[in-house]
């Protein structure tokens, strides 16, 4: 069991929709009880089915389907009512009274009552084993159940972003075993799985809500990205999210592909504790050695949205489009920082990049080439995704990694709030006073234009301390089988199976 | 008999011309590299054969043809280094074992029992999760991996030869122990360790092969033979001669060495 | 019967010190298990008292025993990555396994014996040259890559199958030996070639002795000759190296399963590798060695059956 902090949730500050290229195809939705899919997965969970303790992204993003929180994102990013049908904020913004919905049913069959949802936020707000596991719920003074539906949040400061950690999962009390039985409200429950093989779900037919189309889902783990293009083709899998262009284009015409973006960060991240990488003139001479759009043309045929700090596009107000062009390619330059740095003869670094994700695979081989023509040399070292979470993000044993972080809500605080010097997550070990200043104003103030003012100082603080070798937000390209559509992207790194349906022949 | 001895030649010829083959590619990969093997181009992404990428450009837009040499030129280097590694430990240990005898032979020939019930490749895997992965590892991995093996070929040479009548000679003359082991024995167990090391050379051709297939060998952008037919798994579909390639110099290796050792 | 017991002796004394020898390893890893699981924000005190739990702090052998204790009874702990009993994981797996390289050595059998035998009574006729030919090739080909030239002209051109469409065999037994099959094809081909180099080499020498011109003259014809005499005595080292193939496919299935998306013992040991996942690398390694242990234990019994000679040594 792996105690990882579990970082931020949903907000419902920006209103951002993505393009989607959906299909021309629509038929009748079918959802009799037969319809199935099998949809491929890059990783297996390796950490927990504990909603509460899974820190992947890529794990987040199957459990959203199975768990839901008082309030929950739509496709458009807004956060609606979920297992709360209504709630209330004071005036001062320190009490939130949320109403439960009637008639909300766990996976067990068992009604959602108000002790549960207590018992839910407790369980994140608990500092017992040292931070908790929501650390906004450290904001927390008490949570009051006032009657059989309704429930009553105290914090402590007032707090404008609350509401969307209130998208935390809620869980039935009498579950003992949420790591291996896991129990939620979601459109889909968990029926069964089988270790580095697949993970079986099963529509969920007394949810809430709009009951989901397909009946059966099968999550397959294809561990080795070299073979995804064949389970596609062959027809082992309807569907993998996440392809490269590469493998789009060896697949046939039964499959639609659906365009959005990964909504991550995609960075060469830099153990700033490292020996070259303390030196903030080494860390800008990699930024000056990168050509990003080498990067699009070779990996995704030029698309891909260029990035130059920690927040990407879907952010809206908050992302800072003249932050790209801080560093352009620039040998010359790069190459008089090493020499000012003392590192004239260039140096060697590790990058661990996790051998499932393609896209950081071939990023990292790139990059280890660009950074050869300033006498840089990076070795590259594949290690698996449950290595990568115990060794770079919790344990920090590492000189830099190729990832995408993501952000579980779509606020500034989620994809800022981790470089704070001791942040627990701040497993760059980003050390910045001006830095630690800027977001602890940010967090602070209620005003909206302030906050904004205060986030964009943080970005151009990791943009000019080069924080990260920044490159791009990765175009996403979905592969759906013609059998099926429906398919929706989220402004979040969540994938929602339950608005996929059937075409009818 | 004629007849069945001009067939043997013929494997013996054959088996002749695919190692010069392959040594040919070793001496151009060291001495005349077309092209970087890690120099990417984009404009090249899956360029076709042609005179100048002999063997076509990779999704990296990669010539081919200088990975192919240079994954060649990886995975010889790293059969050789486990060959090497194998064949001095277990020829010390085969032949301390197997002149003294004693206890010492006892308990290092239960424990070699025990190492040898592991089939090499799991063997190998094993060390790879005590060291780590990358290429310097798998060399390590392997050549330990190989030698019980050794060590009881050389052993079994050793019991036999030390009661040869030249053996006992040497010693009337007053011969030491180890002059007897090492100048007086060993170059008489020669013939027999010759052709254990061709097997073993190409065995670890394979475990290497397949365990960076695996990814746990050599890491990109390093190339390997193993390794590119990974990741050429992907672009099957579309550039088959990106798998084919590597596959074939593969096996054009191995039976060019099993052919020559099986004349040996 | 002598015999017998003693072989059994030193099987299971091997099996100690391959228990021995595998949870040595692991423990000389440098790192800390309870650390890796806790991550560096683990206080001390919790550090201390997962150690405890875990039983860390105690000696070295006293740890080996309890180990041993336990995994004799079938019992190896806890995966880190999961969660859950190491048996239970691999319970499931073991049969996939062990079907993979049982289908592959039927077909070598199968296929094989019968070539070498075609082989020999039309000696240096075209198909036995056709098949010295293909036989070097076939050595010389990587399993990995034969596998991969299956998938493609099986599964994708000919569509016989569904590449990476493994069927459990719990959901459908026919529809999983369906898929098996091919993975076993491209685990069997290279040995099919060595068993029948070595059979078809084993019977000409048996052809040349004394005792089967003595057959011949007595009037057998060459198909009595073959049957009732020399078959016998040349399988005998075929025997001996069959076992070694069986025991060398068992390890060798783990980068075929790869190849095939075999969810089998090979994912998991890789995957528990690269995870540092050690309660289930030590079982899966000791799993595998107790069945190649007990394999070779039966080919050395099957061959003082079959041997006579053996037996009066």
């Amino acid at each position: 069991m792996k105690k990882r902090c579990l970082k931020p949730l949903f907000l419902t500050a920006v209103l951002f929709s993505l393009t989607i290229a959906l299909t021309g195809c629509s038929g009748d939705k079918a959802s009799d009880s037969s319809s199935e899919i099998t949809i491929g997965l890059a990783q297996d969970i390796e950490d927990s089915l504990d909603p509460h303790k899974a820190v992947a992204a890529g794990t987040k993003e199957i459990l959203f389907n199975l768990y839901e929180g008082l309030v929950k994102p739509d496709a458009d990013g807004n956060l609606i009512d979920a297992v709360a049908s209504a709630h209330e904020v004071s005036e001062d913004g320190k009490t939130y009274t949320f109403t439960l919905r009637d008639g909300v049913k766990f996976h067990d069959g068992s009604l959602v009552t108000a002790d549960d949802v207590k018992y839910s936020i407790d369980r994140c707000a608990d500092t017992g084993n040292g931070d908790p596991l929501v650390s906004a719920f450290s904001n927390i003074e008490s949570v009051n159940v006032l009657d059989e539906s309704t429930i009553e949040v105290n914090l402590k400061e007032a707090d404008t972003e609350f509401l969307a950690y209130m998208t935390t999962a809620i869980i039935p009390a009498s579950n003992e075993t949420p790591d291996t039985n896991p129990i939620g409200t979601g459109p889909y429950k968990y029926v069964s799985r089988s270790p580095q093989e697949e993970i079986v779900l099963e529509r969920f037919d007394e949810y809430w809500g709009t009951p989901a189309n397909i009946a059966n889902i099968t999550l397959k783990v294809i561990a080795d990205p070299d073979s995804i293009a064949m389970n596609l083709n062959g027809g082992a899998i309807d569907m993998f999210m996440r392809i490269t262009t590469g493998q789009m284009n060896e697949l046939s015409d039964e499959f639609e592909i659906y365009e959005g973006t990964m909504n991550l960060v995609q960075a060469l991240y830099l153990n700033n504790d490292f020996e070259p990488f303390q030196d903030v003139r080494v860390r800008r001479a990699l930024c000056y050695a990168v050509d990003k759009q080498e990067i699009f043309d070779i990996l995704s045929d030029g698309k891909g949205s260029e990035l130059g700090s920690s927040v990407f596009p879907s952010f809206g107000k908050y992302y800072m489009e003249e932050l790209n062009s801080v560093y352009t390619k620039d040998t010359k330059k790069a190459k008089e920082l090493l020499a000012e740095a003392g590192y004239e003869n260039g140096f060697t670094f590790s990058v661990a990049v996790p051998s499932n994700y393609q896209p950081h695979v071939d990023t990292a081989q790139i990059l280890a080439q660009q950074f050869k023509e300033i006498g840089v040399t990076a070795n590259i070292n594949l290690i698996e995704w449950d290595s990568w979470l115990s060794d770079v993000y919790t344990n920090r044993e590492f000189e830099a990694t190729v990832i995408g972080v993501d952000a579980s809500s779509l606020t500034a605080r989620a994809l800022l709030e981790r470089f704070q010097s001791d942040a627990s997550n701040n497993f760059i070990n980003f050390k910045s006073d001006a830095y630690d200043t800027a977001i602890t104003n940010a967090l602070a103030t209620a005003d909206d234009d302030e906050k904004t003012r205060y986030y964009k100082e943080c970005e151009t603080i990791l943009a000019d301390e080069a924080a990260n070798v920044y490159i791009q937000d990765l175009p996403e390209f979905v592969a759906l089988n013609k059998k099926y559509a429906g398919y929706e992207f989220y402004p979040l790194y969540v994938q929602d199976f339950s608005k996929l349906y059937v075409v009818e022949e | 008999m004629q007849k069945k001895k001009k067939r043997h030649s013929f494997n013996f010829i054959l088996g002749a011309v695919l190692t010069g083959l392959i040594a040919v590619m070793l001496l151009i990969g060291i001495f005349a590299m077309p092209y970087a093997p890690d120099a990417m181009n984009k404009s090249l992404k899956f360029a076709g054969i042609s005179p100048a990428h002999l063997m076509g450009c990779d999704n990296f837009g990669r010539d081919i043809f200088s990975r192919v040499l240079q994954g060649l030129k990886m995975t010889l280097g790293i059969a050789a280094g486990t060959v090497c590694i194998g064949t001095f430990f277990g020829m010390v240990i085969g032949a301390f074992t197997g002149y003294f005898g004693g206890w010492l032979d006892e308990v290092l020939m239960r424990i070699n029992d025990a190492v040898f019930a592991f089939p090499s490749i799991l063997l190998a895997l094993v060390m790879v999760s005590l060291f780590g992965t990358g290429k310097w590892n798998v060399m390590l991995a392997l050549g330990i991996a190989f030698i019980p093996s050794f060590a009881r070929i050389v052993r079994s040479e050793f019991l036999y030869q030390k009661n040869l009548d030249y053996v006992k000679s040497a010693r009337l003359m007053g011969a030491g122990h180890l002059r007897i082991m090492f100048v007086h024995i060993l170059p008489n167990t020669l013939p027999v360790l010759i052709s254990s090391i061709m097997i073993g050379f190409n065995n670890a051709v394979l475990a290497e092969a397949g365990m960076s297939y695996l990814g746990i060998g050599v890491q990109p952008p390093d190339a390997s033979l193993g390794r590119m037919l990974s990741e050429a798994q992907t672009y099957l579909f579309s550039t088959p001669t990106y798998a084919m390639f590597p596959g074939l110099v593969l096996i054009v290796m191995i039976l060019g060495f099993s052919l020559l050792a099986d004349e040996m | 019967m002598k015999y017998v017991i003693k072989k059994i002796g030193t099987m299971i004394f091997t099996l100690c010190v391959v228990c021995f020898l595998i949870f040595g390893a692991f423990s000389l890893i440098p790192g800390d298990p309870a650390l890796s699981r806790l991550g560096t924000q683990a206080t001390e005190s919790s550090l201390n008292a997962l150690r405890e739990q875990m039983g860390l702090n105690r000696p070295f052998l006293v740890r080996f025993a309890d180990w041993f204790v336990h995994a004799l009874a079938g019992d190896f702990g806890t995966s880190y990555s999961y969660n859950m009993p190491v048996s239970d994981m691999i319970l499931d797996k073991v049969p996939i396994t062990i079907t993979l390289t049982l289908l592959a050595f039927v077909l070598i059998v199968l296929v094989s014996i019968p070539l070498s035998i075609y082989s020999v009574m039309h000696e240096n006729g075209p198909v036995d040259r056709g098949i010295l030919i293909l036989n070097q090739i076939l050595m010389a080909v990587p399993p990995f890559f034969s596998g991969m030239l299956i998938t493609f002209f099986f599964g994708i051109v000919l569509k016989w199958f569904v590449p990476g469409g493994f069927v459990s065999y719990k959901k459908s037994f026919s529809g999983f030996l369906g898929y098996m099959l091919f993975p076993a094809i491209a685990v069997a081909l290279p040995k099919i070639a060595m068993t029948v180099k070595l059979f078809r080499k084993s019977l000409l020498q048996e052809k040349k002795k004394e005792y089967v011109r003595t057959a011949y003259s007595k009037g057998n014809d060459s198909r009595g000759v073959l049957y009732g005499h020399m078959m016998k005595n040349a399988l005998i080292p075929v025997i001996t190296f069959l076992g070694m193939v069986l025991t060398d496919m068992i390890a060798g299935s783990i980068i075929i399963e790869q190849v095939f998306n075999i969810p089998g013992l090979g994912r998991i040991l890789m995957t528990s590798i690269s995870n540092r996942d050690y309660p289930v690398v030590e079982a899966i390694v000791l799993c595998i060695a107790v069945l190649v242990i007990v394999v070779n234990f039966l080919v050395d019994v099957l061959y003082h059956v079959i041997d006579p000679r053996m037996r009066t040594e």
